[in-house]
């Protein structure tokens, strides 16, 4: 050890060090030996493994004084004589990196290294001078300054190739002329239907009417084609297809994307402002601004407030304490993504450094995030006109006068439930919690955000308050309410609610490239070094501007990037493959174009046309080019020099993706309903997958099964995989047995007037016009018919079996196999025959399910039951009551009718008080106890299983029952016995019956499986069967109105061809 | 998924169709790969960057979160401060339920050391106390998140927000699968509850589809839709499936620059074939009744998930790369409150069946070979909650690893006197994951897939390979 002499000499002795060169010679011996001794070995232990000569991490070496001094990403490691203001010391103690990171070091360690950097960080051996690094610093080298992506267009002329007479337009010039270079000719022309069928998957997204393809096969005029076009262009059809292209891009969803995966009520209105905008064709550059900086630039339109939705997409976790964390995530998502969408070069890399292969720096990241710095997501946040607003606001004004007094009373009521719901800010961080005690006028910019952002877990509690009303409390409110709700009349209809942005207001929170706390102002890329203030306009009061400063930017004709993006976006979209290879990223890894100077050509032309996209849809799709066959009569020879197509010598023939698919199939089966807009539909509903719910946590499994993104991140094109999975989902699941025998009865339904001896081959005929869009060839019909004569013979020899294919069934929310789809529209029957077992005395009535609607009136929609709802005869039913209950809407109800234990007969019914909200899936249980313990008890247990945040709820009631008096009706399942005012709507997975009150071990939703007082458990899975009870019991449902067509077996064999059709290449792939 | 060994990604259509020949042919199979040639990328090597032991993985994931300090991590101090809140000296503490203040939270646990390496392990979990000198037990594990979502994402894939692959799709995309036949990448579950997140875990994030982890569930049908629809023979799905080889035949004859559509006709090929090989896979009746018993399947607590670690052994066996199995599927390890019985009944049900699984493939010669991974995606506190629970805990928490090269008997790393923070020889779960990579002869850095321009790799190019896993 040093004493303090040596100490005090080191220090001065250092600080000679420090004005001259360092040197071995001149380091005295105990300032060697301490290095030697207690520094290196420290820095060989802890820090040469990532920071060394073989790797190093972030950009920094720290095993030569001159690195240390030169330092990494963040700068420089050690401030010699000063460990105070020395990032290393600032790691090890843990105070901004956490180095090393496998621990801290012990703190005689830390003050090993404090010391030595105190004395000037003497290193024997070692001189001043600080190597010189590459390729790091905004200085550019004339190699990144000619990246060809951040060129201005180039003035580029059209080529005029020999063979111009197969030439359409300027597209077909310069493709030939690169196609003659290369010794490479041109394919002929796609067939008419070939091509009509082409252009409508591309398009519309959907496969043309027979009639259509008819139509314009025999249209002999020069331009079919070209009317055809404008036909498709002029069509709502268009924007739905066209969207689903962007709002891939912008990550698009309508749930939260965490654990609770929370739908998103409002996040429609932007798909529609998508598809609104596209059929309307709005120049791409208004399409732009809108979406950053709709707020400040277009104030007074309802459009351009929908259209920062845009803004609003990325995830976002409901129950999160740490809430600062939480909106520094959001913001760098935000920039992720213009930087993705926009821009076309990969931002993300720069995020947590400078970009390794392309001249982007990590300020230039965060100086795009300083444009979003400002931004505020309010909720419920109405998108109205000023007029609409003061309309309302007169109207609201009325209504609040007459219901004063009666709102008063419910405010006092839900008071304390209110304070309850508020408690959770006690879970937030000390310093967030100071934010909220703030009054509004003290806190910062930043803090009105995480306030902002914090707050959101109150509301999300107030919207639950009903659940928590105790029942007291839960009658008076509904009573209240109810009186409310004869003031309707006055009440004005609620204004449209969009999720939109803006910004906290005038002054920008600050922002600060992390762990260098380097602060950043808004700035484009230093590359192409432009001052934002050119672009800021006015200054403005209630907000900072920034954005509208990047949209300009974005929108200017001389922007080289967002202009050639989106082109080569479009060019992508249409021919499977971009111009520049990487449609979001131009940058050197993503590649350079293959045609640059087409790429050139017509994003001049696309900015001279006033930046709309239909006139560039129309010169690409009437190209000569694009109308080429995808077959090319010397093809193995084109194929020998150009294996990749890469020159466009034909073109290519390309998979459906999982929207078309799901479309195509609803088309031709006849089903599709072509209602546009409005909230999204789940997947049972047959309108667009455009018009879909996209939840990110749970999709359809067919859309699933073929590729559909789940909208975490930008995605600038689709998969294409091929896998047995898909051919599993298509060949074998029942709904795709159903689309088969629909499109089997939609091809004898439009052949009905054709005489009966003809019918099977008009039916054939006509199946396969609707499948492909064309007419059968004699070799398909001839094996058509075979197939139909061979599988015949097969089911008539076959016993009938149950054929389901009429039975919807989906997948749960949250849960793994098959549930059944009850429609109250269309109920079906599901009985289990009577058995003197199913009349137990204590019972446990479990199943899972979600509900899509209730009844209005009171009346119940009943999960499970055994009774007629006649209150002369004995029985139950357990369900869901409905809006118009008095006492109880919404809620779970268990109803009985039998003998009471005063021995009198009637009517009981015990509500849950348990609110169900629709759409959601659940657990419910109901337990009624008659002997034991705790006879004249009934337990509801219930548990949402979006919300694994909440635990499964009980509430126990009593009851009056002697017992549930047994009858000999059957137990019916989504309805009541007879009873055509009891239908469910929605999904219900696993139902079990026991004959005893379980209690919560052994509830279903913690044990799954048969046990011995199970009288009865059915799954609806294929395994053991949809009918079939998976107890010993083998208590089978019963389908009386089951479709059999099994009685004519060669209908059946036709379903059969049906779904082959649907399973077939032609069908799945555009050509 | 379903690939040949080691898996080659043609780099573009041209050296695909180099590699093929036109048409569609014996590369049937290699093509059943990611087509998307625009976002599947060159690889450093996808052979095993370096030589290994572990060619599978298992990978036990209690969700909901064990508490370390009361299985693996005792903390004597804990129960000496039990009933006080927790000292100024540990600073300020973001909990999920913020209940930081909440006074610690006595461990009633006897602990005991185990083995002749004289590893800790409480008394709630007596069997597997009895392989720890196949285990290292790492203490010092730590990770990002606060909620069950972000952290089950991060565990699966590094990040803790959703969009990237997992590390089974990782090791999918990197080694391949070893039988064509069953799907590379299988993920069981103990009850039907959805795992936080649900499918997105075990997803490809920005991979092509192909590598993501297939749902398996015991039975006649362990896939979706793997069997014939109800009431339909196989002789009758055989005359329709030739009917479509034939239809499909002159469609592909017509277009046959593009491989897919051949593709496309061997996939339900092989999809018969998985109909064949599928549920042997997972038919326990063929095990013998000694196993069945080593595995816990004689009794009703442990049956149910001693089935799924019998049929994770009958699948490695078989040539799946990497088994996922959640354990307390739906967050059921998250004692919030009554940490006593909630743990003491899932320790119950998890034990024997994991001592079953690590006996019996060291019985068989298979645990060198394969790794076996244990842990939540995060631990607990040592205060209480609610009283008698606990709540999150990322900042420190213990998972254990056997077989694969590990070096048994060993505790790496420690927490702080109490068990909140991992402080020595910390193991982030970039560096979880990059020593499982690592110990399956993958190379964190050389594991490369591009995406949108960006070479994308498994742990975000962070983490280290702990060498102590294999040299104690």
């Amino acid at each position: 050890m040093l004493n303090i002499f040596k100490y005090i000499m080191c220090i001065i002795f250092s600080s000679w060090l420090m004005m001259s060169s360092v040197n071995a010679a001149e380091l005295s011996p105990e300032v060697m030996n301490f290095f030697e001794k207690e520094v290196r070995p420290l820095l060989s232990e802890h820090c040469w493994s990532c920071h060394g000569e073989k790797e190093q991490k972030g950009a920094l070496r720290l095993d030569t004084r001159g690195h240390m001094l030169l330092g990494g990403e963040s700068g420089k490691s050690i401030t010699p004589g000063k460990p105070n203001e020395s990032l290393l010391i600032e790691s090890v103690r843990y105070e901004s990196y956490e180095m090393p990171p496998s621990g801290k070091l012990k703190d005689d360690q830390i003050k090993v290294l404090e010391k030595w950097v105190s004395l000037g960080a003497p290193w024997p051996g070692a001189d001043d001078s600080v190597p010189v690094r590459k390729d790091l610093g905004p200085d550019f080298t004339s190699e990144d300054r000619a990246w060809w992506a951040i060129q201005p267009l180039q003035n580029v002329t059209v080529p005029i190739p020999s063979a111009s007479d197969w030439c359409r337009n300027e597209i077909d010039q310069f493709l030939l002329s690169k196609l003659e270079q290369q010794g490479l000719t041109t394919a002929p022309e796609a067939s008419r239907a070939s091509l009509i069928r082409r252009v409508y998957f591309d398009l519309h997204g959907l496969p043309p009417r027979p009639e259509e393809v008819q139509k314009f096969v025999n249209d002999q005029s020069p331009d079919a084609y070209e009317r055809l076009v404008d036909r498709l262009l002029e069509s709502p059809r268009y924007g739905e297809r066209w969207a689903r292209h962007w709002l891939d891009v912008v990550r698009y969803a309508d749930s939260d994307g965490y654990r609770a995966d929370g739908y998103r009520p409002d996040a429609w209105r932007y798909r529609d402002y998508v598809i609104r905008s596209l059929n309307e064709d709005k120049p791409y550059n208004l399409f732009v601004q809108e979406q950053l900086a709709g707020d400040e630039l277009f104030p007074n339109d309802v459009d351009a407030q929908i259209a920062t939705g845009f803004l609003t997409h990325g995830i976002y976790e409901w129950n999160t304490r740490d809430v600062a964390g939480q909106w520094d995530i959001i913001l760098n998502e935000l920039t992720d993504t213009v930087g993705d969408v926009f821009l076309g070069v990969g931002m993300q890399c720069a995020r947590c450094h400078d970009h390794k292969f392309d001249p982007i720096l990590q300020k230039d990241y965060f100086q795009l995030r300083a444009f979003f710095e400002p931004i505020l997501i309010p909720t419920n946040q109405v998108a109205a006109t000023p007029k609409q607003l003061e309309e309302h606001r007169l109207k609201m004004a009325a209504w609040e006068l007459a219901t004063g007094e009666i709102r008063k009373e419910i405010t006092e009521i839900e008071a304390p439930y209110r304070e309850k719901a508020k408690a959770v800010i006690k879970s937030f961080p000390p310093s967030i919690q100071a934010m909220i005690k703030k009054p509004e006028e003290e806190r910062s910019p930043r803090e009105q955000q995480l306030v902002a952002l914090g707050w959101r877990q109150v509301e999300h509690n107030y919207k639950g308050l009903d659940r928590k009303l105790k029942p007291d409390d839960k009658e008076k409110v509904l009573a209240l309410r109810r009186k409310l709700k004869k003031f309707d009349t006055l009440k004005p209809a609620p204004l449209p609610v969009a999720q939109q942005v803006r910004d906290v207001g005038q002054v920008a929170p600050k922002t600060t490239i992390p762990k260098k706390h380097t602060e950043c102002e808004p700035g484009f890329l230093a590359i192409i070094d432009k001052p934002v203030a050119d672009f800021m306009g006015s200054k403005r009061k209630d907000t900072t501007s920034r954005r509208s400063a990047l949209a300009r930017w974005l929108t200017q004709d001389s922007n080289p990037l967002s202009t050639r993006v989106i082109v080569n976006r479009i060019w992508q979209y249409h021919f499977g493959k971009g111009l520049a290879p990487h449609s979001s990223d131009f940058g050197r890894l993503g590649g350079p174009p293959a045609h640059p100077e087409l790429l050139d050509w017509l994003t001049q032309n696309f900015l001279e046309g006033g930046w709309q996209f239909k006139s560039l849809h129309r010169l690409i799709v009437t190209s000569a080019t694009y109308r080429q066959s995808t077959q090319h009569p010397q093809e193995e020879v084109m194929a020998s020099i150009d294996p990749a197509n890469k020159y466009y010598w034909t073109a290519d023939t390309r998979r459906l993706d999982a929207e078309q698919i799901r479309d195509s199939i609803l088309t031709v089966t006849g089903e599709l309903d072509l209602d546009a807009g409005g909230p999204g539909v789940t997947a049972s509903v047959a309108r667009r997958s455009i018009y879909l719910r996209m939840m990110r946590n749970s999709s359809d499994p067919l859309l699933d099964v073929f590729d559909l993104p789940r909208f975490f991140v930008s995605v600038p094109a689709r998969d294409t995989t091929t896998s047995p999975i898909q051919s599993l989902q298509l060949f074998n699941s029942q709904q795709m047995l159903r689309f088969a025998a629909q499109l089997s009865n939609r091809a004898y339904d439009d052949v009905a007037a054709t005489p009966d001896e003809e019918k099977e081959d008009a039916a054939l005929r006509r199946a396969w016009e609707i499948v492909f869009g064309r007419t059968v060839t004699k070799a398909e019909l001839s094996m058509a018919k075979e197939f139909l004569n061979r599988q015949t013979e097969l089911l008539s020899e076959q016993e009938t079996t149950v054929n389901l294919p009429q039975q919807e069934t989906a997948t749960m929310p949250y849960r793994n196999g098959q549930s059944v789809v009850f429609n109250a529209k269309k109920p079906s029957p599901f009985y289990v025959a009577d058995d003197k077992r199913l009349n137990p005395e204590n019972c446990t009535i479990e199943a899972f399910f979600q509900i899509r609607s209730i009844y209005d009136s009171g009346a119940v929609r009943t999960l499970i039951s055994k009774w007629s709802g006649k209150v002369s005869e004995p029985g139950w039913l357990f369900g869901v009551t409905g809006r118009g209950s008095r006492r109880k809407p919404q809620t779970l109800v268990f109803r009985s009718f039998g003998e009471k234990k005063n021995g009198a007969v009637g009517d009981e019914i015990v509500f849950s008080d348990q609110h169900i909200e629709l759409n959601t899936p659940y657990y419910a249980a109901v337990s009624f106890h008659v002997s034991g313990e705790r006879a004249g008890t009934i337990d509801f247990y219930l548990k949402d299983l979006s919300n694994d945040d909440e635990q499964l709820g009980r509430i126990t009631k009593t009851h009056q029952m002697k017992q549930v008096q047994g009858n000999n009706l059957p137990i019916a399942f989504g309805r009541m016995v007879r009873n055509r005012n009891s239908f469910f709507d929605g999904l219900i997975d696993d139902i079990r019956l026991s004959s005893k009150a379980l209690d919560v071990e052994s509830l279903l939703f913690t044990q799954e499986s048969v046990t011995k007082s199970t009288l009865g458990y059915w799954k609806f899975d294929p395994v053991p069967g949809m009918l079939q009870d998976s107890s010993p019991n083998q208590y089978e449902i019963t389908h009386n109105d089951r479709i059999i067509s099994a009685g004519n077996p060669r209908r059946e064999a036709f379903v059969d061809l049906c779904h082959i059709l649907l399973n077939s290449n032609e069908f799945l792939y555009v050509h | 998924m379903f690939s040949l060994p080691h898996i080659e990604v043609p780099r573009t259509r041209r050296e695909f169709l180099e590699r093929s020949g036109y048409g569609f042919g014996s590369v049937a199979l290699a093509s059943l790969l990611a087509q998307a040639e625009a976002s599947s990328a060159p690889n450093q090597g996808l052979v095993p960057h370096h030589q290994s032991k572990a060619k599978n993985v298992i990978f036990l994931f209690m969700e909901g979160g064990p508490s370390h300090i009361d299985l693996f991590d005792p903390k004597p101090l804990l129960n000496k401060l039990a009933g006080q809140s927790l000292p100024g000296s540990f600073g300020e503490i973001l909990t999920a339920a913020g209940e930081s203040r909440s006074p610690l939270l006595v461990s009633k646990r006897k602990w005991k050391q185990h083995g002749e390496a004289g590893t800790w392990v409480s008394d709630w979990l007596p069997e597997i106390a009895t392989c720890v000198d196949d285990i290292a037990v790492i203490r010092s594990c730590w990770a990002d998140g606060l909620n069950h979502s972000s952290s089950v994402c991060q565990m699966n894939t590094c990040s803790l927000i959703g969009g990237r692959p997992s590390l089974g799709s990782w090791v999918t995309y990197g080694l391949g699968s070893e039988n064509k036949n069953l799907p590379s990448f299988v993920v069981m579950q103990d009850n039907r509850s959805q795992v936080v997140n649900g499918p997105r875990n075990w997803g490809t994030g920005f991979m092509p589809a192909v590598y993501q982890g297939i749902q398996l569930r015991e039975g006649k049908q362990p896939i979706p839709n793997l069997n014939n629809p109800e009431g339909i023979t196989d002789k009758r799905q055989r005359r329709k499936l030739s009917l479509l080889k034939s239809l499909n035949q002159e469609f592909t004859d017509q277009h046959s620059r593009q491989t897919e559509l051949g593709a496309r006709l061997a996939s339900y090929e092989l999809a018969f074939r998985m109909q064949a090989e599928a549920p042997e896979a997972v038919d326990l009746s063929q095990e013998t009744q000694a196993t069945r018993k080593l595995y816990g399947m004689d009794q009703e607590e442990t049956s149910s998930f001693g089935r799924l670690c019998l049929m994770s052994r009958r699948l490695v066996e078989r040539g799946v790369r990497f088994v996922q199995l959640y354990h307390g599927a739906g967050s059921k390890w998250d004692a919030h409150t009554g940490i006593e019985k909630n743990h003491s009944k899932l320790c119950k049900t998890m034990d024997r069946p994991v001592a079953g699984l690590i006996n019996d493939l060291k019985q068989r010669g298979l645990l060198d070979e394969t790794l076996v991974v244990w842990g939540g995606e995060f631990g607990r506190t040592p205060m209480s909650e609610k009283g008698d629970g606990r709540d999150h805990n990322p900042t420190g928490f213990t998972m254990w690893m056997a077989g694969g090269g590990i070096k048994g008997g060993q505790t790496i790393g420690a927490t702080d006197e109490l068990g909140l923070r991992a402080i020595e020889d910390r193991m982030h779960v970039h560096d979880l994951h990059a020593s499982i990579l690592h110990l399956l002869g993958l190379d964190r850095m050389k594991l490369v897939y591009n995406y949108n321009g960006r070479p994308e790799r498994p742990t975000i190019n962070e983490g280290e390979f702990q060498t102590k896993l294999v040299t104690g």
